[in-house]
């Protein structure tokens, strides 16, 4: 781990801390209305100001990291096992199931991905919890977000199929399942691991889009998204530069979590 | 036959394996082997001994090879049997050797590992009956059956050991055949001899069989009673070592015996020499 690498380990480790610890440094809570400060600039009292229904920003940006560092990895981790699965069994199996799983693998990856996410979330009902929204957004990013890992995997596992530890195990009278669990998914760790890494950025900033196309996370519950939308009516860059930190703090993960990724990849090569 | 010569039949093969649109692999591939004999299968490299190898072992691709003829082994007809039935034939009645031991082994996996799921594979019974079934078969070979040894995964281990695992994988359920396809074609002069010498050891202790596949002449002669030549996917010839060392028949036996290295023939004084200290 090069000291880049250590400098964003550092700063996930600071952004996820003060995230978790939300309630300690922000006890309002991220919807508690400050009706007589609304819009407020920078203060004592509210470090980045209100927003235009007179909500604390600096506890909104603070729960809002927390949904999406906490949330971004399970959908990462939805999307890997179930790469992992579909891609991983099918590349075991080769012949027809790989064809198969294959077909199914381009039929998703041809689908207009942004189009479809809107489509599912705007099927929801209106009246739907901030809370579900907020697992919906997430578990609908995960599930869609299985494909190009599943083409990875499959490959993968379909040339350790023909492998010669896997002929010796063959040989040795193990059966097909403890073949693919205790043989073949070993050896597809290093990949599984580098493609979570590689979904969770992507998955922050697909919700971020979707947030400010204001089908992410429901209000009042805080995400990236919802809250860099609050940027689309700014005028000009210098006039309420505090505005900017929920985008400040999105690059600087997705920056670290690249970083971190590179090593990653060291890893599985 | 005499009946005592049929019961000392433990495998009985004729067989033609064809892969589709290609050429035979095996034609007509007439095999026998008796019960505690070490045989030798040579021939070049693309003639056909790993395929048999496979075929006996029910691995070939059964979408690409076409596999006609029979292969009895004990009771059983092989080639009529289904996957499950091979499934359970598979390490506890044939076992493989496989030729590079660093790349049949699962580098993923401990040494433990993989030595449990062999012995599990054909086995019930518990962790307790699992370590000692490992530690018997561990020391059948010569190696250590301690901890620190079975925490090893295959890279931190040299080739010479990782050769005595896999065997130790495959003698583990005791079978009555062992297959060594190239079994130490990838080893060092002195390794090879020790794995060569295991074999042997195991022959002679067990009563297993062996079906040693090599193209290397020097190790089948140490090892092996009979030989049969395999070319172009055809048995040549099939004798005693001491037949088909003093007197090849085919032609092809003939070239493959005049092409075995002499040791310094230009000098004799030095071979004198080297014999001496090698009786030494």
């Amino acid at each position: 781990m090069n000291s880049w690498q250590k400098l964003a380990c550092a700063v996930l480790a600071l952004v996820l801390g003060a995230s978790l610890a939300a309630n300690l440094l922000a006890p309002g809570g991220y919807a508690k209305q400050y009706r007589e400060a609304t819009n407020a600039p920078p203060s004592h009292a509210h470090w980045l100001g209100t927003d235009d229904v007179g909500r604390d920003r600096f506890a909104r940006v603070l729960y809002g990291t927390r949904i999406s560092l906490l949330l971004a990895p399970a959908a990462a981790l939805l999307s890997t096992l179930m790469a992992a699965l579909i891609g991983g069994l099918a590349g075991y199996l080769g012949g027809t199931w790989a064809r198969m799983a294959m077909a199914v693998t381009d039929l998703f990856l041809s689908l207009p991905w942004l189009f479809l996410l809107i489509t599912a979330r705007a099927l929801m009902p209106l009246n739907v919890s901030p809370q579900v929204s907020a697992l919906v957004t997430f578990m609908l990013l995960g599930f869609l977000g299985w494909t190009a890992a599943a083409r990875v995997l499959c490959t993968t596992a379909g040339s350790l199929r023909s492998s010669d530890f896997v002929r010796q195990a063959r040989a040795a009278g193990l059966p097909g399942q403890r073949l693919f669990w205790v043989h073949v998914m070993p050896n597809l760790r290093p990949v599984l691991y580098a493609q979570f890494w590689i979904s969770i950025p992507v998955f922050i900033l697909s919700e971020a889009n979707l947030g400010i196309l204001g089908l992410g996370v429901a209000e009042p519950m805080p995400s990236w998204g919802s809250l860099l939308k609050e940027l689309e009516g700014l005028v000009s860059v210098g006039e309420e530069p505090w505005k900017f930190v929920p985008l400040i703090l999105l690059v600087v993960v997705v920056t670290s979590f690249q970083l971190l990724l590179s090593r990653q990849e060291g890893v599985a090569a | 036959m005499s009946s005592a010569r049929q019961n000392q039949i433990l495998l009985s093969a004729q067989l033609s394996v064809r892969y589709a649109g290609k050429q035979p692999v095996l034609r007509d591939v007439q095999l026998e082997i008796q019960r505690g004999e070490v045989l030798g299968l040579v021939g070049q490299s693309g003639s056909g001994k790993s395929t048999l190898a496979m075929a006996i072992l029910g691995l070939l691709d059964k979408k690409r090879a076409q596999t006609e003829g029979t292969i009895r082994f004990q009771d059983s007809e092989l080639l009529q049997l289904s996957e499950h039935e091979l499934r359970a034939l598979r390490g506890r009645a044939v076992a493989l050797v496989l030729q590079s031991p660093l790349s049949a082994l699962n580098p993923a996996l401990k040494i433990r590992t993989q030595l449990r799921e062999a012995w599990r594979a054909h086995a019930a019974g518990g962790t307790t009956e699992c370590a000692n079934a490992i530690r018997a078969s561990l020391q059948s070979v010569s190696l250590p059956a301690d901890d620190e040894f079975l925490r090893k995964y295959p890279s931190q281990m040299s080739v010479g050991q990782a050769q005595r695992v896999l065997i130790a994988m495959a003698v583990m359920h005791r079978p009555a055949l062992l297959i060594a396809d190239e079994a130490t074609s990838a080893l060092d002069v002195i390794t090879q001899s020790e794995i060569l010498a295991l074999f042997r050891d195991l022959n002679r202790s067990t009563g297993m069989a062996i079906l040693y596949i090599s193209h290397d002449l020097a190790s089948v002669a140490g090892i092996c009673d009979r030989i049969a030549i395999l070319h172009r996917g055809e048995i040549v010839e099939c004798g005693t070592t001491e037949q088909i060392f003093a007197h090849p028949q085919h032609e092809y036996t003939q070239r493959l015996m005049a092409a075995l290295p002499r040791i310094l023939p230009a000098n004799p004084q030095l071979q004198a020499k080297t014999e001496a200290a090698a009786a030494r």
